[in-house]
């Protein structure tokens, strides 16, 4: 008898286990998710859920499910999603998350914490900003190529991440960075061109505390942002006009990889006031050199010599934009709160960043030049 | 007739024929001068059986007495009829390959063994004759033992040639073989096998006190000795060895364990066992240690494969989906939308189909068996995908299930692997992950704690022992195993000294004959 109720009891303990079951083919994939600014101070949010028919030989047919709801929160639109779709809502394999200018301009935590706090949704998925347009713009886009629009997003993404034009940076890392004061961060900005029909990565977007500053670094300096930032993808490739006096344009240029970056941060504190060194030492190979001739004696010198000039110059340029939108994104803030704590009690740092001194020196060293001279 | 070679001698003493294993302790029953007494006796103890032959000789003084069920006329001739006919000797009793008896129990069990018996009127002695006649067929390859190298014979059901088998390839005076009678009725005969100076005494005692204590009517296999004297019958898992493979048996002999056969069964059984053991195949010896680990270490990952790919399958599925990776997420939702069953029952029809197709392909002649397994394999598992009752994900999980699961070496674990995916099934389908992760802590658990004659079964994982990883993840060449595996409690712990000092000399000598000094000196235990 008594062996009889320890089996009912063990069985009935495996089968509360039922309660929690989530059937993979009861619910409905949401895999972008886009968020707007609405009237009211409401929130329009907007998904694409694929619905994918089994075919039995080959790929199935896919059709995909385009739908927007404005409400208060983020919860709230999914509720009322809910309510539109067959079988039920899932946000757990949401790949990017797209964000309305004009909504990323404003605090964008509170779109934010249902994700962070929900155990099961994806902290791997990408966060982009529409410059000079709407999320619900970017899912409902009709574009030519790929079938959905979370795998052309995150594609392009993650091309832009490989090619060090993005950070790469997920839900998960940007987290940290959204709620520290002493750091601010920069998220890849897409804009729709060609009447909708495609999807443009135009640059970082610089974030102060919690919120777009409406400044972005454009996406041809963002390769020597990212290198300034200590990000380098697999591929850093650099285009810079180093002469100015030849009979054609395209001969006063060269192209460089980067093949090793090694940035320092100085922080010195002169009583009180912050100033900041960046070293940055690239070794690169040349990939392009219209002009040829590099085995005349010390011209590969000259251009390494000329490329840490420009890339100076540009590097200062792109720490002003950065102080203009007094976005912190080297987290200069970071340290001085770890290494100079008094100074960091007695400063504001939302208004001395600007101020402070921010001097890059790029150190660049051709190390090869292809397999011609 | 081997059991009647082993004569020993002791100094002044008679010498005495010696016995198959006698159940000792019968009575005994003197014969007396009465020849019709004689044979009232012995038929009325075969109860008038129809096959009992009786032969009248002498014009009634005397008879032959055997059952022509078992006896062979052609040697009833060559042995008795041939030499008086030759003219050596007129008197049955004086030829030298009777063996005499006074006792009429005595005659009883040697009729039994296939003896012939001559009666005389007026004379208490009985003549016996062996003229047993054995049908055994060739020693072939066991069917479900294959190997690609190495020795192609097999046991058969005679236990005579089962044993000359394994005395060809252990010359040794250490091999030592006990017989046993199990069976009241069937008195079967079992043989003990060991390596005396080799295998630890105390197993061997613990082995022969268990197969005495068995106390049956019938004795039919070696399957149904190792009921009797396993150490844990509610476990799924194996606790002796089975196989029909000599080389096989002599190798374990050697390294200290003990076989047990039986007459009439070619399975031979191997104790102790332990769970890496029904790992090893004899191919991983006849082939070079690379290959052999690298074999060795997929048919182990099949066991992780067997026993927890469905239930991983259905855990995901049902429950933890955010671990399919991006690009993988639209085909499997595509080929699971539709289906109108909760995979745990999509996993539990389809393994049931795959068990079925089995069982009835065993069990049908060859022929029949292949179109059962094209109609059951192809034609099921595709019609079954496009009627959309199981997906083809569910599909390709569950016959992965099942090639790993026939991946192992012996038949008994791969059915016991095949059974240990339902508890997994059902925990994972009720609790996800933990389910798994719950029903695989109580296997390991269950496997640590069983023993197989007081070796612990999981050895040489726990308890580790270092030295005998050796052979069981990986297999390091020959050379190297220079201790027998602890796990056989072989009390001669060294099974070889250094082979390859060789090497040592000069490396240019060594160049010239180290090719045909390899084979010699390398040689493979088995």
């Amino acid at each position: 008898m008594r062996r009889y109720l320890i089996v009912v009891m063990t069985g009935l303990l495996f089968l509360t286990g039922c309660w929690d079951e989530k059937q993979f083919k009861n619910v409905k994939l949401v895999l972008s998710l886009g968020f707007d600014q609405g009237d009211e101070g409401q929130i329009i949010q907007t998904v694409s859920i694929p619905t994918v028919n089994r075919a039995t030989e080959g790929p199935g047919s896919e059709s995909l499910q385009i739908l927007s709801t404005s409400a208060q929160t983020p919860l709230q639109a999914r509720n009322k999603i809910d309510l539109m779709i067959s079988e039920s809502y899932d946000p757990s394999k949401v790949k990017v998350v797209v964000l309305g200018e004009d909504l990323a301009k404003k605090n964008i935590y509170p779109i934010l914490d249902d994700m962070y706090r929900n155990s099961r949704s994806n902290l791997n998925a990408y966060l982009a900003v529409v410059e000079e347009g709407t999320a619900q713009d970017v899912i409902s886009m009709n574009h030519a190529g790929a079938t959905r629009i979370s795998n052309y997003v995150s594609g392009l993404l993650e091309a832009a991440v490989s090619s060090t034009h993005a950070t790469g940076e997920n839900l998960q890392l940007l987290c940290a960075e959204l709620l520290e004061p002493g750091i601010d961060f920069s998220v890849p900005m897409l804009k729709i061109e060609d009447e909708g029909n495609l999807l443009t990565f135009s640059g970082m977007g610089l974030f102060h505390d919690k919120a777009y500053t409406g400044e972005k670094i454009d996406a041809e300096q963002t390769t020597l942002f990212m290198l300034l930032e200590g990000v380098k993808g697999r591929v850093a490739r650099l285009t810079e006009k180093i002469d100015d006096n030849k009979k054609e344009e395209i001969l006063d240029y060269v192209t460089v990889n980067v093949a090793e970056n090694d940035r320092k941060m100085k922080i010195e504190n002169k009583d009180g006031e912050i100033s900041v060194t960046i070293n940055l030492d690239m070794k690169v190979k040349i990939v392009e050199y219209p002009s040829d001739h590099l085995y005349v004696k010390g011209r590969v010198e000259e251009i390494g010599k000329k490329l840490s000039e420009t890339l100076t110059e540009d590097s200062v340029d792109i720490i002003a934009q950065l102080q203009e939108a007094n976005s912190d994104i080297f987290g200069i803030g970071r340290r001085v709160k770890a290494y100079h704590p008094d100074v960091w009690k007695k400063i504001k740092w939302e208004e001395e960043y600007p101020e402070i001194s921010i001097k890059p020196s790029v150190k660049v060293e051709v190390i090869q030049h292809g397999i011609i001279n | 007739m081997g059991i009647f070679t082993r004569f020993f001698r002791n100094n002044r003493d008679i010498l005495k024929d010696r016995h198959m294993s006698e159940p000792s302790g019968d009575k005994e029953v003197p014969t007396t001068k009465k020849l019709t007494e004689n044979v009232k006796y012995i038929l009325d103890a075969f109860h008038q059986t129809n096959d009992l032959k009786i032969r009248v000789l002498k014009k009634g003084d005397a008879t032959l007495l055997y059952l022509e069920s078992l006896a062979e006329h052609e040697k009833i001739h060559e042995k008795i009829f041939a030499p008086i006919e030759m003219g050596h000797t007129d008197d049955v009793f004086q030829l030298p390959n009777a063996k005499h008896t006074h006792d009429l129990e005595e005659a009883v069990r040697t009729i039994l063994r296939g003896h012939a018996l001559y009666l005389e009127e007026g004379k208490r002695e009985i003549a016996q004759f062996s003229v047993t006649s054995s049908f055994s067929r060739t020693p072939e390859e066991p069917q479900n033992e294959k190997v690609v190298r190495g020795a192609h014979d097999g046991f058969v059901e005679n236990m005579m040639t089962n044993i000359n088998l394994i005395r060809k390839r252990v010359e040794h005076r250490d091999l030592t073989i006990k017989y046993f009678k199990l069976g009241r009725k069937t008195n079967t005969n079992v043989a003990v096998m060991y390596m005396d100076g080799i295998a630890d005494p105390t197993l061997v005692q613990e082995v022969e006190t268990r197969l005495h204590s068995v106390d049956s009517d019938m004795i039919h296999s070696p399957g149904h000795v190792e009921e009797f004297i396993e150490d844990q019958s509610n476990s799924p898992f194996p606790q002796m060895l089975n196989t029909e493979r000599p080389d096989r048996v002599a190798a374990n002999i050697v390294e200290g364990r003990v076989a047990i056969m039986s007459e009439g069964s070619p399975t031979t059984l191997i104790a102790p066992a332990t769970f890496f053991m029904f790992y090893q195949a004899p191919d991983d010896y006849n082939m070079r240690w690379f290959t052999g680990t690298f074999v060795r270490l997929i048919r182990l990952f099949s066991f992780v494969i067997a026993v927890s790919l469905p239930a991983f399958y259905i855990a995901v599925v049902s429950f933890h989906y955010e671990v399919i990776p991006d690009e993988l997420i639209i085909p499997v939702k595509a080929s699971i939308n539709e289906i109108a069953y909760p995979p745990i029952l999509e996993a539990l029809v389809m393994v049931i189909i795959i068990e079925l197709i089995r069982e009835a392909g065993i069990r049908l002649p060859q022929p029949i068996g292949q179109t059962i397994g094209i109609v059951g394999g192809l034609v099921i598992g595709d019609a079954v995908v496009r009627a959309g009752l199981v997906s083809n994900l569910m599909v390709i999980v569950v016959a992965l299930t099942a090639i790993a699961s026939f991946v192992v070496p012996s038949n008994e674990l791969s059915t016991a692997l095949r059974l240990l995916t339902f508890p997994l099934i059902l925990l994972a389908g009720t609790i996800g992950f933990i389910g798994i992760v719950f029903g695989m802590l109580f296997i390991l658990i269950h496997l640590t704690r069983l023993h197989s004659f007081g070796v612990p079964y999981f050895a040489p994982l726990a308890p580790l022992s270092l030295v005998d990883l050796k052979d069981t993840f990986v297999r390091l060449p020959m050379y190297m195993m220079k201790l027998r595996p602890k796990d056989a409690h072989a009390i001669k712990p060294i099974a070889l000294d250094p082979s390859r000092e060789w090497r040592n000399r000069d490396e240019q000598k060594q160049s010239k004959q180290g090719g045909d000094q390899t084979s010699t000196t390398n040689k493979p235990k088995e």
